[in-house]
């Protein structure tokens, strides 16, 4: 298994069992597979704005699900609903089939960790995690403490103070604090904003063979778009207080339904056009006119197929070629999905290399290329454009073509 | 893998050093502090060294004979000490018991303020601010004012003592004034907001995260402030009690405006009126240093038992 902590110290090892269930040492790890969560109209309303509108949402039990969004899109604020720390304005909050709307933080079955860790600096690290349990009065907790401890690779500091641990170290203490309660649902609020890239690659891991480990339902908030679809078996794209869209990451990758998700989740190209002959065909594709160019789009991957649309097209799903040379591995005839255009912007990044392309009536398009070898285009060559309608995707034109853009 | 996060945060330590001494040397950086606490380091010798020892001086003088009152030599006569502690030593006691009667209240009564006012109205700064205000707007009326002020409060014919009288809460004959209870009650007063002041600086301060924390882990409210709110704010409570009862200790306006001749006499004014009316120089000299070790010796004790390394 890839997960991080193994011990250097041969009489040490067999108590950093991370392999499975079945190994583990004193005490049991895993809680009973985690419980499911239910928001249903949930929102919440502040003074002057509405943080949170009206939000149905479903977290499967066991499941790793992520809240991702811009900051001020309303994600913490639901995960603090979930917690306890917030009250929703309306709606209702169901944890494992119990209603938890009106329960205060102490009583319900959720633990968190914070985005800040929030550790209590005046007790070592085995009092910071021994807090929950203490607080509950379980009756092992001395034994479980230690348990969880060794879990996050941690017993070794355990008499130190939290301000003698670096970050990553720290950010373990907060996970170990929230674990050892074996809560039905663990929150993360951007639990690894603080750290630095490559310990923050290791968490990632980390929490996700964790998770596995002990089962728990995980709800993760971060805006990170890149560390929320590794790590989450499903994930909701949140903005301006709504929930934009719900579903696998690789779903809402390569089939968003709106601009936003399209634009915030990786890079999209968005060009506006008017579906031609109303749309009304029975064929698979249908066509859109967009100044000019004829772009096709698959009935079933577009969320609106009359008047004006937004065909999306992923930069690393087109295919450039010079001007003029054969068209490969665009199927479909007869010059659709296929434009011109000239390069603007060439940056080489390694593995691949970013293109802009000015197409005319389209505006500038972006465009991937995979390094095999090719030589490079130069700015101002003439490029011909290319792309499988399987892999584009049609929404509704009258949003804006750049939500999402700016916004992190 | 472990190892090699250990090895990171030992190159981390690393970076650390090597960054620390740059930007000026060491000594010229030491240099320019002595200079910064220099006039301060003078202040202190001139007006707290020297006196002390001055102090310590005259409690060694002695009258010689057929001196006029108010006379005495320089000499070292160490037996000054012995005659003031015989004399005087229910006087140090009861001011130590005063100060801490005191200090004792001033937390009890303190402590939910300065909570009420950082943690509670937090957010709220126009209620905070207002309740500062009106905690320190006393000090614009002169100390002697106010606790003349008391005695009135505390009067027989005052409503005070009447409403306790009417609930039969004290006795039909007896009577607040000229009492202990008046003394602490005014000492209590009058140092209220030197206690309250430090808890509310350090409750300030305090991370609400903490308390999210706490509640997020099964810590009702009560458990909370048992265990994060309370501890966290043990400096503040520690500088509270210090800023109260060590001039508590040595105050004799209160005893003197408040209290009798009999049995609320504290150790400050029989310091005073050997200075400014006996003119047994080198006895309250004695007294004076007597108070000040008794003191540091007190502090000390306490401070070890309650203040942490990493929290004062």
């Amino acid at each position: 298994m890839g997960h991080l902590p193994a011990t250097t110290s041969p009489e040490s090892a067999p108590e950093t069992v991370l392999a499975g269930p079945g190994q583990q040492p004193a005490g049991d790890r895993s809680a009973p597979g985690g419980a499911e969560l239910v928001l249903h109209r949930v929102r919440k309303q502040f003074a002057d704005f509405t943080a949170v509108q009206a939000t149905d949402l479903t977290v499967r039990a066991g499941e790793f699900f992520a809240l991702l969004g811009p900051s001020g899109c309303g994600k913490t604020t639901t995960l603090r609903m979930v917690a306890g720390l917030e009250t929703p304005t309306g709606g209702s909050i169901r944890i494992g089939g119990r209603d938890v709307t009106s329960l205060p933080s102490y009583r319900r079955p959720v633990n968190t960790v914070f985005q800040s860790y929030a550790l209590f600096p005046h007790m070592t690290v085995r009092e910071n995690v021994a807090f929950g349990p203490r607080r509950r009065r379980v009756r092992d907790w001395k034994a479980r403490t230690e348990d969880f401890l060794r879990l996050v690779e941690l017993h070794h500091l355990a008499d130190r103070r939290p301000a003698q641990l670096s970050g990553g170290q720290q950010q373990r203490v907060a996970l170990a604090r929230a674990l050892v309660n074996q809560p039905e649902i663990l929150l993360l609020d951007e639990p690894l904003g603080a750290l630095d890239m490559k310990l923050r690659r290791q968490m990632q891991s980390e929490l996700k063979r964790i998770q596995a480990e002990v089962g728990l339902t995980f709800v993760h908030v971060t805006h990170d778009q890149e560390e929320a679809m590794s790590m989450a078996d499903r994930m909701a794209v949140m903005n301006e207080g709504r929930i934009e869209q719900i579903g696998r990451p690789e779903d809402l990758y390569h089939l968003p339904r709106t601009a936003f998700v399209a634009n915030f989740l990786g890079r999209s190209n968005l060009m506006a056009g008017t579906v031609t002959g109303g749309g009304g065909g029975t064929g698979p594709l249908f066509e859109v006119d967009a100044s000019g160019h004829r772009l096709a789009v698959h009935r079933d991957r577009a969320v609106s197929s009359t008047g004006e649309v937004l065909v999306g097209v992923r930069p690393e799903k087109i295919h450039l070629r010079p001007a003029g040379a054969g068209a490969d591995g665009a199927t479909a005839g007869g010059g659709v999905n296929r434009v011109t255009g000239a390069v603007t912007d060439v940056a080489f990044t390694g593995v691949s290399t970013e293109y802009r392309v000015e197409v005319p009536g389209l505006g500038e398009l972006g465009v991937f290329a995979q390094n095999r070898g090719e030589d490079l285009m130069r700015p101002g060559d003439a490029v011909g454009l290319s792309w499988d309608p399987a892999h584009a995707f049609g929404l509704d034109g009258r949003q804006d073509a750049a939500a999402g853009d700016e916004a992190v | 893998m472990t190892s090699r996060v250990a090895g990171r945060s030992g190159k981390q330590a690393g970076f650390e050093r090597a960054a620390a001494p740059a930007g000026g040397t060491a000594q010229s950086r030491n240099r320019a502090g002595y200079g910064l606490v220099g006039p301060g380091l003078v202040y202190l010798l001139v007006f707290f060294v020297l006196p002390v020892f001055t102090l310590l001086a005259t409690s060694l003088y002695v009258k010689p004979p057929g001196a006029e009152v108010g006379q005495f030599v320089p000499a070292l006569e160490f037996g000054n000490y012995a005659v003031v502690l015989g004399g005087y030593w229910p006087e140090l006691l009861r001011s130590f018991g005063f100060a801490l009667l005191a200090t004792v209240l001033c937390l009890v009564i303190g402590y939910p303020m300065a909570y009420l006012i950082a943690v509670r109205l937090r957010g709220r700064a126009l209620v905070q601010g207002l309740l500062l205000v009106l905690l320190i707007a006393p000090f614009f009326t002169s100390f002697v004012l106010r606790t003349q002020a008391w005695k009135q409060i505390l009067a027989d014919e005052g409503f005070l003592v009447q409403a306790l009288k009417t609930l039969h809460l004290m006795p039909q004959g007896a009577s607040l004034t000229a009492t202990s209870v008046a003394v602490v009650a005014g000492l209590t007063y009058n140092f209220l907001p030197f206690m309250v002041l430090p808890i509310y600086a350090n409750l300030q301060a305090l991370d609400h995260r903490l308390l999210e924390a706490g509640r997020d882990l099964y810590g009702s409210d009560l458990a909370v402030f048992r265990t994060v709110t309370l501890p966290i704010s043990v400096p503040g409570v520690l500088a509270g009690t210090l800023l109260t009862f060590i001039p508590a200790s040595g105050d004799f306006v209160n005893a003197a405006i408040l209290g009798n001749n009999r049995n609320t006499t504290m150790i400050g004014q029989v310091i005073d009126s050997k200075f400014m009316r006996v003119l047994d120089y080198p006895g309250a000299a004695a007294l004076s240093f007597i108070l000040m070790v008794a003191i540091l010796v007190l502090v000390t004790l306490y401070v070890r038992r309650f203040g942490t390394r990493d929290l004062v």
